[in-house]
């Protein structure tokens, strides 16, 4: 008997075809080089930096960039190119926390309050009904002045502010989700609740989720900058941007670089997290995804 | 005949729905009997409260709904007062369903490998790879070709009939003593029905399963049933086996609902469709509840509340007339 060749299904990983988006995607592909940089420079702060950023050298202050400063000095004297290199792990340090502890907390908040319903819901989502009703900014204030001031205030102040938004948004993917047969079939077969929760939902709800945290993680490194900016964040003499923002700003018109700089350092990080933010949403969104 | 436990016993089951103004009585004293290895057809127009009876059995009902009377034997066990777990840990083991739409009942993110094996890491605590190697021999015996390699696919890589096999190996993955299957054919093409039907015959056959076919298709409960038990607004009309109902229906809504079914032997201009249609649980009707539809009613049917009444040969009927036929043929013989 002749051996017929077996034809199977072309087999195209779900990866691949992620790779092949990803890299016709303009934005994702700019955002991720900029991410890219942006972490790499984070984690490897302490040695790419010419200078201790701690070193106070009064014979220097306010040098105008070029020379022996790259970007110049600020008004003790100290090395601007080197803090702006340890503001942005600083920076991305509270990012990445504050989006752990808000992606823990808001989605499994998020999603009891979507499957079970109940007096489950009711409690969380009016929690989540009062923060929004809160300004930001005046929370995170408020947190500060309770805590007093430092990095794991700005963590805990951002986290609060920040996981009533990602519990909506999973609420709602959950509430849709649980209208689908495939819930109703894994109930009917005898399934665990927290079997379907994370077997079975998770999976489904992962990737609007991601988009949003990468969206997100602009939006949480500007609040950083802003508690820093008005004195209630991570202190010195940690550089943060936000502090040294404010300490470039008074002396704008006669030495600009250092607001300048440090400026230009927080827009690419925040562009670049954005456009990335943007790209995977087009790519794992399959309503805004053509091909 | 021997005497047979019931391996399903429904008596008298009365199932209310909350809705904001009323309690309105979607189910009202439906009982049904069913024994091991037995294909029982539950026929009915949508909203006769079919569903509604199939999620009572596998303790599915939604929060608004609440059993208001009745009970439900399963092998002796009471399920209407069996607590939350207990329930759920007899659901897949013990009693499986299987549902209308073989195209959203699987979950899109999943190999269809995990989640047939899923119910046996569930109910008897399977390793990955038992459940694997048990979820491969399942989509053989349900007659999927190439079944180790089919395991890996996705949900979206099969066909319609596929999904359904596969449905039907994960609701068999544990041998129930009971399957439901609520429209299992209804979404599928015809030759592909008569397969489906097939396979779930054979199952039973094999593994002395009980069958609830629930469907509104009578042509699939003269193939299939044996017995086959007729709902009209939330009530039992007409129960008995299937040469019964089909030669000489003893309501006249069973009666209607066979002239109704479009024949090859008889052509006639118009099909016979049955006038009206089915009540909602607002507003049934006083007395009997099929009378407004029903050309054989009279002043008595408006009026007087029916009950399921016995007839010869295990028969039931919701209709005076056939009780007062079978009096009449008492009296004459």
């Amino acid at each position: 008997m002749r051996q017929v060749p077996v034809i199977g299904p072309i087999r195209r990983g779900l990866r691949s075809d992620f790779a092949l988006r990803f890299r016709r995607s303009r934005n994702a592909m700019i955002g991720s080089v900029l991410v890219s940089i942006v972490l790499v420079v984070a984690i490897f702060a302490p040695w790419l930096a010419p200078y201790d950023y701690e070193q106070i050298n009064m014979l220097a202050i306010w040098r105008p960039p070029g020379g022996e400063h790259l970007l110049g000095t600020d008004a003790l004297g100290r090395d601007v190119f080197s803090r702006i290199l340890i503001g942005a792990r600083v920076s991305l340090t509270v990012a990445g926390s504050v989006l752990a502890i808000t992606l823990t907390i808001g989605v499994t908040l998020g999603m009891i309050a979507g499957y079970f319903g109940g007096w489950a819901e009711t409690i969380i989502m009016r929690t989540v009904d009062i923060i929004f009703a809160f300004p930001e900014l005046i929370l995170a204030i408020l947190v500060a002045a309770v805590l007093g001031t430092g990095t794991t205030t700005v963590i805990i102040a951002l986290s609060l502010v920040w996981w009533p938004g990602i519990a909506r948004l999973t609420r709602s993917l959950v509430l849709s989700l649980r209208e689908e047969m495939f819930v109703d079939a894994a109930i009917a077969s005898g399934t665990r609740s927290w079997r379907i929760l994370l077997r079975h939902l998770l999976p489904n709800i992962a990737s609007p989720i991601i988009v949003r945290a990468s969206v997100g993680v602009g939006f949480i490194i500007m609040a950083e900058a802003t508690l820093s900016f008005l004195g209630i964040g991570v202190q010195e003499p940690t550089p943060t941007w936000g502090g040294m923002i404010r300490d470039g700003l008074a002396a704008l018109r006669t030495d600009p670089h250092l607001a300048l700089f440090t400026s230009l350092a927080l827009a690419i990080t925040i562009i670049g997290f954005n456009l990335l933010g943007d790209g995977l949403r087009d790519l794992l969104d399959p309503k805004v995804r053509d091909r | 005949m021997s005497v047979r436990e019931p391996l399903l016993k429904v008596d008298g089951l009365t199932v209310e729905f909350a809705t904001l103004r009323h309690r309105l009585k979607v189910l009202e004293d439906v009982s049904l009997t069913m024994y091991p290895g037995e294909i029982v057809g539950l026929v009915g127009e949508s909203g006769s409260g079919k569903s509604v009876t199939a999620m009572s059995v596998m303790g599915l009902l939604p929060d608004i709904a609440r059993v208001a009377g009745g009970s439900i034997r399963f092998d002796d066990t009471e399920l209407t007062s069996l607590p939350r777990r207990a329930m759920r840990e007899m659901r897949g083991r013990d009693m499986a369903m299987i549902f209308q739409e073989p195209m959203t009942s699987l979950n899109p993110v999943h190999t269809v490998s995990f989640q047939i094996g899923e119910v046996l890491v569930e109910h008897f605590g399977a390793s990955p790879a038992q459940a694997h190697a048990k979820a491969v021999e399942l989509m053989a015996a349900v007659g999927i070709p190439d079944a180790a390699r089919r395991a890996l696919d996705y949900p979206h890589q099969l066909s319609g009939g596929m999904r359904q096999r596969v449905m039907i190996a994960m609701a068999m993955a544990c041998q129930p003593k009971l399957l439901l299957a609520d429209e299992p054919t209804t979404a599928l093409d015809v030759t592909i029905q008569a397969q489906i039907l097939d396979l779930m015959r054979s199952l039973r056959d094999q593994f002395n399963m009980a069958i609830l076919m629930i469907t509104h298709d009578l042509g699939v409960i003269a193939q299939m049933a044996e017995r086959v038990v007729v709902m009209y607004a939330g009530q039992v009309v007409e129960e008995g086996t299937a040469a019964q109902i089909f030669d000489s229906p003893a309501h006249p809504y069973t009666r209607l609902l066979i002239r109704s079914i479009p024949s090859a032997r008889h052509k006639s201009e118009r099909l016979d469709a049955i006038p009206g249609s089915t009540p909602s649980a607002h507003a049934f009707p006083q007395g009997c509840r099929f009378h407004p539809r029903c050309p054989e009613a009279v002043d008595r049917c408006r009026t007087e509340t029916q009950s399921l009444h016995a007839l010869p040969e295990g028969r039931s009927s919701r209709c005076w007339r056939s009780l007062e036929a079978l009096q009449e043929s008492v009296a004459a013989s």
